[in-house]
């Protein structure tokens, strides 16, 4: 699948030397605690709160507009703790999602507007679809879809709730968005 | 509604300076407002209880209906221990003790809150109605039940973002001292 170029304003993104696109629109608390590993784009809007925990995130990652990655929580007999948060390679974070996951693997694709509870775990390959609600400590295992009705769908026997090649399509399809994710031309002056 | 912002924010409530706060607001101590979070007073002053949580994107707003005026005397009042979480829309007319408003739910202007209510994660409430003590808004279709057990205390989290907050964020500084105002007087 092609995707169209997505044009940014020179002034609205930050490239860094390891091909990070951060948008300077985006609340990025405690960025010391933030690692991000390369060619991730972090769109406007986006908030991660590296103030809490640390938050890694692999290559190719994508962090849609309005998204705020945020550590999660657990409340013990004295005091709370916020534990740190991964991210594997090739994650997809659409708009306005929240994601207050423990970990999150590889090739993870999540909806627009999807809310991730406290201390979910999302293995390598799963779909979260737009709108769905994790309760809090939820876990999804591989090639699993999590609807927005609530269930857990996929599994031995039903392949078909997640596409067969979801590492191969996510690799793509991240890369393309990164490679399509260009700053627009000076204008001609 | 008067023309300047009238922020009063009490000793001890860490109230970071990227939050965006519009009109009379008072915010009692122990409070804590994450970055990124909104508070309007259009309609009247807001009046937050102590060691509230405000977080990222959640708005809390006071809002004007169609040819009403700003009135002094027309408050929202929020209790003590309430918890706004990511994203959340808060409209009431009035909202008690207690309370949790989970990510990205809306609650809309009409609906009065009691005390230790929970809105569940993207409900979505309307229309004029009182949600009574203890209740817990569920699942798709916003079903209403009383809670068997009563929530956990956020005390804990609050006093870990007072300590955490300020080694990260620009804060408000606290402008109003109750002590001092009274030897003022």
């Amino acid at each position: 699948m092609e995707i169209p170029d997505t044009y940014y304003s020179k002034d609205e993104y930050v490239e860094t030397a390891s091909g990070n696109k951060v948008s300077r629109h985006t609340v990025l608390c405690g960025s010391q605690n933030i690692i991000l590993n390369g060619k991730v784009i972090v769109q406007s809007g986006a908030i991660i709160r590296g103030d809490l925990a640390n938050v890694r995130t692999g290559r190719y990652c994508v962090i849609g507009k309005n998204s705020v990655i945020r550590p999660p929580y657990k409340q013990f007999s004295k005091g709370i703790a916020f534990f740190p948060m991964h991210v594997g390679e090739h994650v997809f974070v659409g708009e306005g999602a929240v994601v207050s996951a423990a970990t999150i693997g590889s090739y993870v694709y999540i909806g627009k507007n999807a809310i991730i509870g406290r201390r979910c775990v999302l293995k390598d390959c799963c779909a979260i679809e737009d709108g769905a609600v994790l309760p809090p400590e939820t876990t999804v295992s591989s090639y699993m879809r999590y609807t927005a009705r609530g269930t857990i769908e996929g599994g031995q026997g039903n392949p078909y709730f997640v596409p067969a090649a979801m590492q191969d399509e996510m690799i793509n399809y991240t890369k393309s968005f990164y490679e399509h994710f260009v700053r627009a031309p000076a204008p001609a002056s | 509604m008067p023309s300047e912002n009238r922020i009063k924010i009490l000793p001890k409530a860490v109230v970071c300076e990227e939050s965006s706060l519009r009109g009379d607001i008072t915010f009692s101590s122990g409070c804590v407002v994450h970055p990124s979070a909104t508070v309007i007073a259009d309609a009247g002053p807001i009046i937050i209880g102590e060691n509230c949580i405000i977080e990222e994107y959640a708005t809390v707003a006071h809002r004007l209906e169609p040819g009403a005026v700003w009135d002094v005397n027309n408050i929202l009042s929020i209790g003590t221990h309430n918890v706004f979480e990511v994203g959340c829309q808060v409209e009431a007319a009035k909202i008690g003790d207690k309370n949790v408003f989970e990510s990205k739910c809306y609650v809309g202007p009409g609906v009065t809150v009691s005390s230790g209510c929970v809105v569940g994660a993207g409900i979505k409430i309307h229309g004029s109605q009182r949600l009574p003590e203890n209740t817990i808004v569920y699942g798709e279709q916003g079903l209403q039940r009383e809670a068997i057990d009563k929530q956990g205390s956020q005390t804990l989290q609050i006093d870990f973002l007072r300590k955490v907050l300020p080694n990260y964020h620009h804060l408000r500084k606290p402008n109003y001292d109750p002590k001092k105002a009274r030897s003022v007087v």
